[in-house]
């Protein structure tokens, strides 16, 4: 049984039909059509599905699309601003924070929440604040050095 | 003189696509009609198939297709040919595919898996090693005389072995003022890239297209040929983005299921596997092992022979760890000068998980052992450590474990720079200590192909089959190409991944690229430099000989304001003989050997080119519940002359990283039945931001010959070989002797410390 | 199947005396059904949007805590982080960042996780439960509540809609700890909690001890008060641990070994303790615990 909901995304609203159990991941990707936002491990546990809902990150995994109804949803795909990379892409690219891309939709939304919450992050504030997303590939070294850099040119 | 200005800053060309989000992978991409795979998995670890009936699940509305071995042909594969795309009479392991099945969506696929009758009649399952090679062992092939592959023996459940002697191993014993024994257990990890592993087929007519997440295409697509009668041309496999590999998407998976799926639906089909069926299905496990390692030393320091025997836990089937015995020798005897040597590994079956290339494979357990095993040698001759290892490592013109006479090498410098990078004298908390270990790594010559053309703009483009999993080939082969032409890394983009549209390569696989794919890339880049300098030389009225390509010109040598533009000779070739060039060449040869193994020496017992390193960490050890911490992490390697700086010192701080994850938190846990029990990131533990020291990296910048371009040696695995050593050599200094097992979990180092049991 | 968001207290208690369940953030929920531990209820009223439940609020004797307040707003609220400062260190410690913005105190009791980290903390505080339904209200001890590994006392009908908490008295302090394998995104392996009174002479007045993840269910060390009591916090802590281990009754499972568990709850207790005398006596320790001074090496 799926029931019509409108959800707004990226400042757009689209009206799709849900059924109860399931999650905002699947529907962002599916019926939306955004597959920046990445499933790594269905449980909450590796961060690639991190959305921003009502500017706090969530798992979007391991949230119910249809509570999800009336908030704000904000995906990878609505990062970039019209003139081009927003700053934690552009830290992210030059510092070498990327390197498989699969983890890097979701350090980004989890970057943009820790900032937009806390301009000046210290260091710990800064791995504390993105602990919740599992990469493979960095070594975590140049991803924080890029956010560092990030709250540093804010 | 570096390649790239130290102030230039070179994005990777495919990260804008991974920082906005547009980037595609494999569960990114649909096909109109595509219908979802599923697989149905044994989940019994040693079974008799008694009886399997499909007919119900081929009756649930919404399904297309449902195979099992009797729907696709009868073909053995793998190193050693003993595993089919569908089990057959017998499961050997809980993740075996049993059946296949594609329907219009998730929900009716999982309808027909719940409608597929199997019955098993169980049998003794196989899970210790020791137990696996006695006498009378039940065996997990019965058929196994039968199987294809090069030089076996039939010996019980011993999948391959490797055997190898110099001097005399004996005399070397009886010369030595000490002999110390080691035992040391270490358990199986997964390579756990972020993204689940994706296969997308689509027939049109009798050609498949399929998009997978694999490291290695052409064997991905020489898979699907020999397992469904196919030839190479009909077979295109694509891989878009990649979310990660280490290993773990190495070889020939699921795309032939895919294929075969999508041939009888007649649709596109999806698969994409759940995190759960990524830890348990692919036969890429790094393997379990036992390693016992003897060796005797005289009272300066001077090691006099060594003798290891190691047993690795080949898993049901082969994958491509028949190698891998191989490997584990030549690691667990060292980087070290040692006249007198025997060593005797053994892969063994087992209805685990398959094993197979794991970053690394076999480098970092043996490497925890042997360097662990050589702090106790510097201990019972009362030598630090570090000395001990400046006085017994390999050094240029040395001869190695396995008759190899090394060029010039970096392992001393390694040794001094990683020490002198983590203050190694520096005054410690009584719960801090400081371990070091060294390592080493071979390179993989082989047979790879690059095209590259410039158009009428001056924009080049590399055509290749080299890979893209992460680890920089979309910037090291366009700097390669670059300096060969004088012109930018930015003018070059890379189509890459297509088998039908590049030339052979043998994928991100065994750290290869840079040396083979540059190779190629280098070669393909210098016949358009020909082109590029005939066409100058006849609009400078100069000789080819004495035209210089730098700074996107073309100039006579010693006149730089006498040159035309790179830009302008491509407009000019636009128009007549074409800017084209390919390169393969003949890939370097490996040194002689000394080794013996079953399935052929591979080349691999002398090894060509190695790369070495050192790393020193620093850690704190909560003595009350034996949770080590890691603070701080020096590295330093030799993997020659460095192309990419970034993307280098990126592949040494993720190996370091993926290296604290094995030695502290990552272990698979089996039950007695052979199943695994931590098969999701709850309970297999990858490091987090939090967790992560600061990692220096220093290179040795050996200049390299006969390896790859400009002197460069390979990067991507070596970093995961020394770090959970010398995290042992850390605790050891604190709990005052070795954790017997690995992962060095708290619980390990607290039974250590409490003088018992090994979890 | 239904689905329903609850706008009004009473609408959600309507909707589950006709049978449904209710979901506030759903990190325990939804992850359980995608691993099959609990398939979905069929019916479900979502009641993240009560914001009448979502406050901390100073009352008469004590305070008194929604039940959706989330661990991000628990770890750093003032009466919280000063008063009840064991429940900021848990909350700080659940998850990660995701995990805590939409994750709920009342999610947290009612799921009744016996590794659950925000329950020893309440224990020790003296927290009950508030629980409603269409047909009435009800305070419950925190004891009666909960009766095993996911299960509560509670009634299919009734929410809980508050934690009550008494107020402190004066010299007082409270921590909890617990192991971690890693620095963050941890389950508790074993944890601790301990609210210690202090006299004016730096002897212990009172207190108490509870344990998360050594039994079905969060236990308190009964006797934890009377071993404290007239001791300086160091013999005091030597004393918890002792009868923390004797308490304990932990399982063996791939986290750790029952004798490893036995020991280590020990250790965390004694620390637990040692970290809310220090509190009690004035001693400004960040939240949580674990980071500040340094439990499981990860200071």
């Amino acid at each position: 049984m799926t029931e019509p909901i409108t959800l707004t995304v990226n400042g757009l609203d689209y009206p799709v039909d849900v059924d109860m159990g399931r999650n905002l991941l699947s529907v962002l990707r599916t019926e939306i059509g955004l597959t920046g936002t990445k499933e790594g491990c269905d449980d909450s546990e590796c961060g690639a599905c991190m959305v921003l809902l009502d500017d706090q990150p969530v798992n979007s995994c391991s949230y119910l699309a249809l509570q999800a109804e009336g908030k704000s949803v904000t995906t990878i795909e609505g990062v970039m601003p019209a003139d081009g990379l927003h700053a934690i892409q552009r830290s992210l690219l030059e510092e070498g924070g990327v390197q498989c891309g699969f983890c890097t939709p979701g350090i980004i939304m989890s970057t943009r929440a820790l900032l937009d919450g806390n301009p000046s992050p210290s260091e710990e504030e800064i791995r504390i604040g993105l602990s919740g997303n599992l990469c493979r590939c960095t070594g975590y070294a140049k991803i924080l050095a890029a956010v560092i850099r990030t709250a540093s040119d804010n | 003189m570096p390649l790239l200005t130290e102030s230039k800053v070179f994005i990777r060309p495919d990260g804008p696509d991974k920082v906005t989000g547009s980037g595609r992978y494999v569960a990114d991409i649909t096909l109109t009609g595509m219908l979802t795979a599923k697989f149905l998995y044994a989940g019994i670890s040693h079974a008799e198939i008694i009886r399997l009936d499909v007919s119900a699940a081929r009756r649930v509305p919404g399904v297309l297709a449902v195979l099992t071995h009797e729907d696709v042909p009868e073909r053995r594969f793998g190193s050693i040919a003993d595993r089919t795309l569908f089990a057959k009479d017998v499961v050997r392991f809980e993740g075996e595919v049993v059946a296949a099945v594609a329907a219009i969506d998730a929900e009716a696929a999982q309808k027909a898996l719940d409608a597929v009758v199997v019955e098993y009649k169980p049998l003794q399952v196989v899970t210790d090693l020791e137990e696996a090679i006695a006498d009378g062992a039940p065996l997990v092939h019965e058929g196994w005389a039968d199987y294809e592959a090069a030089n076996v023996e039939r010996n019980g459940n011993v999948a391959s072995f490797t055997s190898m002697t110099r001097g005399d191993v004996e005399k070397g014993m009886a010369q030595a003022d000490h002999v110390v024994f080691g035992r040391y257990v270490a358990d199986a990890t997964h390579a756990a890239p972020i993204e689940p592993r994706g296969v997308l087929a689509q027939w049109e007519g009798d050609r498949v297209t399929i998009w997978s997440s694999t490291q290695v295409p052409f064997q991905a697509r020489d898979g699907v040929c020999e397992t469904l009668d196919l030839p190479t041309n009909r077979v295109r496999i694509i891989v878009p983005h990649m979310g990660g590999g280490f290993g773990g998407k190495c070889g020939f998976h699921y795309e032939a299921h895919v294929a075969a799926l999508a041939r009888v639906a007649r649709r596109p089909v999806r698969l994409v596997f759940s995190r759960r069926e990524e830890f348990i299905a692919p036969d890429r496990r790094r393997e379990g092992m036992i390693i016992e390692i003897t060796t005797g030393l005289k009272s300066d320091g001077t090691l006099t022979a060594r003798r290891v025997r190691v047993l690795l836990d080949n898993g049901a089937y082969s994958a491509d760890s028949s190698f891998f015995p191989h490997m584990a020798a030549m690691h667990t005897l060292g980087p070290y000068k040692i006249d007198n040597i025997h060593a005797e590994a053994f892969s063994i079956y087992t209805n685990h998980q398959p094993s197979g290339s794991v970053r690394a494979p076999t480098a970092p357990q043996t490497c925890w052992a042997l360097e662990s095993h050589t702090d106790e040698l510097a201990a019972v001759v009362g030598m630090d450590p570090v000395a001990f290892r400046q006085q017994n490592c390999i050094d240029t013109g040395e001869t190695g474990v396995a008759g190899q006479v090394y060029d010039e090498i970096g392992l001393q410098e390694c040794i001094r720079e990683a020490v002198s990078g983590i203050d190694y004298g520096q005054d410690l908390e009584d719960d801090e200590a400081i371990g070091v270990a060294v390592g080493w790594w071979p390179s993989f010559p082989g047979a790879s192909g690059a095209f590259v053309k410039i158009d009428r703009d001056g924009k080049g483009v590399i055509t290749t089959g080299a890979q893209e999993c992460g680890t920089g080939s979309v910037m090291t082969l366009p700097i390669l190409a670059a300096a060969e032409l004088g012109m930018e890394p930015e003018d070059f983009e890379l189509v890459y991944q297509d088998t039908s549209v590049a030339p052979y390569d043998e994928g991100a696989t065994g750290s290869q690229t840079i040396l083979n794919n540059g190779r190629a890339t280098v070669e393909a880049a210098r016949q358009i430099a020909v082109q590029l300098k005939n066409l100058a030389a006849k609009k400078l009225e100069a000789s080819p000989d004495d035209i210089v390509l730098a700074d996107g010109r073309a100039h006579v040598a010693g006149s730089p304001e006498s040159a035309v533009s790179i830009v302008e000779l491509a407009g000019v070739a636009a128009g007549g003989e074409l800017l084209l060039g390919k390169g393969s060449g003949t890939p370097p040869e490996y040194p002689s050997a000394v080794g013996v193994a079953c399935v052929g020496d591979q080349g691999l017992s002398g090894w060509a080119g190695p790369q070495f390193s050192c790393h020193a960490v620093k850690i704190r050890l909560d003595r009350e519940t034996g949770v080590v911490r890691v603070l701080d992490v020096s590295a330093a390697h030799d993997s020659g002359v460095i192309i990419n700086p970034i993307g280098a010192s990126g592949q040494v701080e993720g190996g370091v990283m993926m290296g604290i994850g094995q030695a502290l938190t990552e272990g698979t846990v089996y039950d007695e039945d052979g199943a695994q029990k931590n098969p999701a990131f709850l309970d297999y533990k990858l490091q987090t931001m939090a967790d992560a020291p600061p990692i220096r990296v220093h290179f040795a910048e050996v200049h390299t010959p006969n390896m790859g371009p400009h002197g460069s040696k390979p990067i991507a695995e070596a970093p995961n070989v020394a770090t959970a050593a010398a995290i042992s050599n850390a605790i050891t200094k604190l709990t005052g002797q070795p954790v017997p097992r690995l992962p060095m979990t708290a619980q390990r180092v607290w039974e250590t410390m409490r003088g018992g049991g090994d979890g | 199947m239904s689905f329903a968001i609850a706008g009004s207290l009473d609408e959600a208690l309507a909707a589950l005396a006709v049978g449904a369940r209710p979901i506030a953030g759903g990190t325990d929920l939804v992850v359980g059904a995608r691993q099959g531990k609990a398939p979905l209820p069929a019916s479900l009223v979502a009641i993240d949007r009560l914001d009448e439940l979502a406050h901390i609020e100073s009352r008469d004797r004590g305070i008194r805590i929604g039940a959706m307040v989330t661990h991000s707003q628990l770890m750093i609220d003032q009466m919280i982080v000063s008063g009840y400062t064991a429940l900021a260190d848990a909350a700080a410690l659940v998850g990660s960042p995701s995990t805590r913005n939409i994750g709920t105190l009342g999610g947290n009791v009612m799921n009744a996780s016996p590794a659950m980290d925000t329950g020893a903390p309440l224990m020790v505080l003296g927290a009950v439960a508030q629980l409603r339904s269409a047909r009435g209200s009800r305070t419950v001890e925190l004891s009666d509540l909960w009766t095993g590994p996911g299960q509560t006392s509670a009634e299919t009908e009734e929410l809980c809609v508050a934690i009550d908490l008494p107020p402190r008295p004066a010299r007082s302090g409270s921590a909890y700890v617990r192991l971690e394998y890693r620095r963050a995104m941890e389950i508790a392996i074993v944890g601790a909690a301990a609210s210690v009174t202090l006299a004016d002479d730096g002897t212990i007045l009172g207190g108490a001890v509870a344990l998360s993840a050594v039994a079905p269910t969060i236990i308190e060390v009964d006797d934890a008060g009377a071993l404290m009591t007239g001791h300086l916090p160091d013999a005091a802590a030597a004393a918890v641990a002792t009868a923390a281990s004797d308490v304990a009754r932990p399982i063996s499972d791939l986290r750790a070994s029952d004798t490893y568990r036995r020991h280590t709850v020990g250790v965390m207790a004694a620390r637990a303790v040692d970290a809310a005398a220090r509190r009690a006596a004035g001693e400004e320790i960040g939240v949580p615990v674990n980071r500040a001074i340094g439990v499981g090496a990860s200071r």
